[in-house]
């Protein structure tokens, strides 16, 4: 005899076990739909309700959002390569070729950190893009505008330290090309230049330096900003709508 | 946020009754009028589960269809010819080409990124927030400066590439390096602003698009010009006379 799929699941969503993790019932009544949000520690950071005008694909394109999902991808991705390599001149490149040839997963690993962080590149300046040319930097948007920028900024420092670490030709002189750059800046250059390489020139020390900003630091950073831009936007009151066009008497004013 | 029930269905004095009616819905609506909200469940949910599997399968295809570069064991002997950066700083490094080092590599991006987080406080008003391009008038000045953009800088990388400031004045190297850049630089971007202004007469708004627009067009354009058309030497080729490793990636 077939056992009666409908009368298990209620077993199983009536237990006290499932009740202690999902508090609500499924949510297809509004009360539910809002305690699915609100209970969950992934999800609770949306709002419960959104207007229709954010939702639109034209809109946002998506690109903030999908901006974040690549940077998940890239730290699921990043740990992974991280079991199976280190950071010194002996074994960097080598480490490089064994994810590539014997490891399970390691190309495609590999692969896929790399080009993922080649699409946040483009996704995050796509989302800039959308932000200025809709307006949504302004009041009471200002600030999240300017970490906006530092992300940007932090996007791009995180791929180039990445650049180093595989210890190849490409590697080597992307990184010497643009600490010479930062060399030259006006009175502190050779400073900066000594801060990030560890040395006179690109060698072990370089690469533990960026391995260190690359894994830990930047990615850091990274996270907290986010974390910040997204509750920014719930204390904003959400994406820029066209609710809160006003005349412009107060240009200059407020 | 809560608006005076009053407010949203005025009561009218000099009738005795009341407009009401039976409408479907999930849930109560007390002192509530029509809103323009959905719930986030499922409505914005599904929108992002929908991004995360389109950009999972398009990451998917890219890491089977290319395998990432990996070329020869780093060695400071060997200059890579041409040596470029990752392809996402090569509008840097093409102005490098140009001007001095410092201006292009650290005072151009430093000034580049004040004006870009200043943008909020410049531009204050909130007349045409949430519509693309601030009006019909600002997309024309933002399609107007792109195409300017574009034509000064391929004329610019031209004329570097077969002219060069330097076959005029070379000395006090003070002048090539930095003070003709900096005088094309601001004085281009002062004809673009005059030409919006005459012919638009903008906003302050949309005369930022049309800002905005020629700094895009240029981080692109260059990017694409060092990426695809420089070979050996840093100098212009057609793309498909690349040499061989040429493409960062
Ligand atoms: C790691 C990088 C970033 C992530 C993960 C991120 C994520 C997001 C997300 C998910 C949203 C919601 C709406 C949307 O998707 O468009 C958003 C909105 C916003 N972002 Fe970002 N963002 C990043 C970088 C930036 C940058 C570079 C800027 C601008 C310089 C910026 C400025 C803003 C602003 C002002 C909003 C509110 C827009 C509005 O209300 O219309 N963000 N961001």
């Amino acid at each position: 005899m077939m056992p009666d799929i409908n009368a298990i699941l209620k077993i199983i969503t009536r237990s006290q076990i499932w009740r202690s993790v999902f508090r609500q019932g499924y949510p297809n009544t509004d009360e539910n739909r809002s305690k699915t949000i609100v209970n969950s520690w992934f999800l609770h950071i949306h709002p419960v309700k959104v207007r229709k005008h954010t939702l639109k694909v034209s809109y946002t394109w998506g690109m903030g959002f999908i901006t974040f999902f690549l940077f998940m991808v890239l730290v699921v991705t990043g740990i992974y390569l991280m079991f199976f390599y280190a950071p010194s001149i002996e074994r960097a490149y080598t480490d490089i070729q064994a994810l590539e040839t014997s490891i399970t997963f390691g190309m495609l690993m590999r692969n896929m950190h790399r080009w993922a962080a080649h699409l946040m590149v483009i996704s995050v300046f796509l989302h800039l893009c959308r932000v200025f040319f809709t307006g949504g930097y302004k009041r009471p948007r200002e600030f999240n505008w300017v970490i906006g920028v530092i992300l940007w900024v932090l996007t791009l420092v995180l791929s180039y330290t990445g650049y180093l670490l595989p210890w190849d030709q490409l590697a080597y002189w992307a990184v010497t090309v643009g600490t010479n750059i930062a060399g030259v800046t006006p009175l502190i250059g050779d400073q900066v230049r000594l801060i990030l390489l560890g040395a006179m020139e690109a060698g072990p020390d370089a690469l533990v330096r960026f391995y260190a900003l690359h894994i830990a630091l930047l990615p850091g950073v990274m996270t907290v900003l986010i974390g910040i831009h997204f509750w920014r936007i719930r204390k904003d009151g959400g994406l820029s709508n066209p609710d809160e066009i006003t005349e412009d008497q107060t240009e200059g004013a407020a | 946020m809560s608006k005076d029930p009053g407010e949203l269905f005025p009561k009218d004095s000099k009738k005795s009754y009341g407009l009401m009616e039976l409408v479907k819905g999930t849930s109560p609506m007390v002192d509530k009028g029509p809103e323009d909200t959905v719930t986030s469940w499922p409505h914005l949910l599904i929108l992002e589960v929908l991004a995360s599997l389109g950009t999972m399968v398009l990451l998917l295809f890219m890491s089977v269809a290319w395998n990432a570069p990996l070329r020869e064991f780093a060695n400071p002997d060997v200059t890579e010819n041409p040596s470029k950066a990752a392809w996402y700083f090569l509008n840097l490094q093409d102005l490098l080409l140009h001007m001095n080092p410092a201006l292009a590599g650290v005072i151009i991006p430093t000034i580049v990124i004040v004006i870009l987080m200043a943008i909020p406080y410049i531009d204050r008003s909130k007349a045409d927030i949430s519509i693309w391009f601030a009006s019909q008038k600002g997309k024309a000045i933002a399609t107007f400066a792109a195409v300017y953009t574009t034509i000064w800088l391929v004329a610019l990388v031209l004329f570097d590439e077969y002219i060069q400031v330097k076959s005029f004045i070379s000395e006090p190297e003070i002048i090539p390096a930095w003070i003709i850049p900096i005088i094309v630089i601001s004085g281009l971007t002062g004809l673009l602003i005059m030409i919006i202004r005459r012919r638009w007469n903008p906003t302050k708004r949309e005369m930022m698009v049309g800002l905005f627009s020629a700094f895009v067009t240029t981080y692109v354009v260059l990017l694409i010009v060092t990426l695809f058309f420089r070979g050996l030497g840093l100098h212009l080729v057609w793309p498909w006379n690349l040499p061989p490793g040429a493409l960062p990636f």
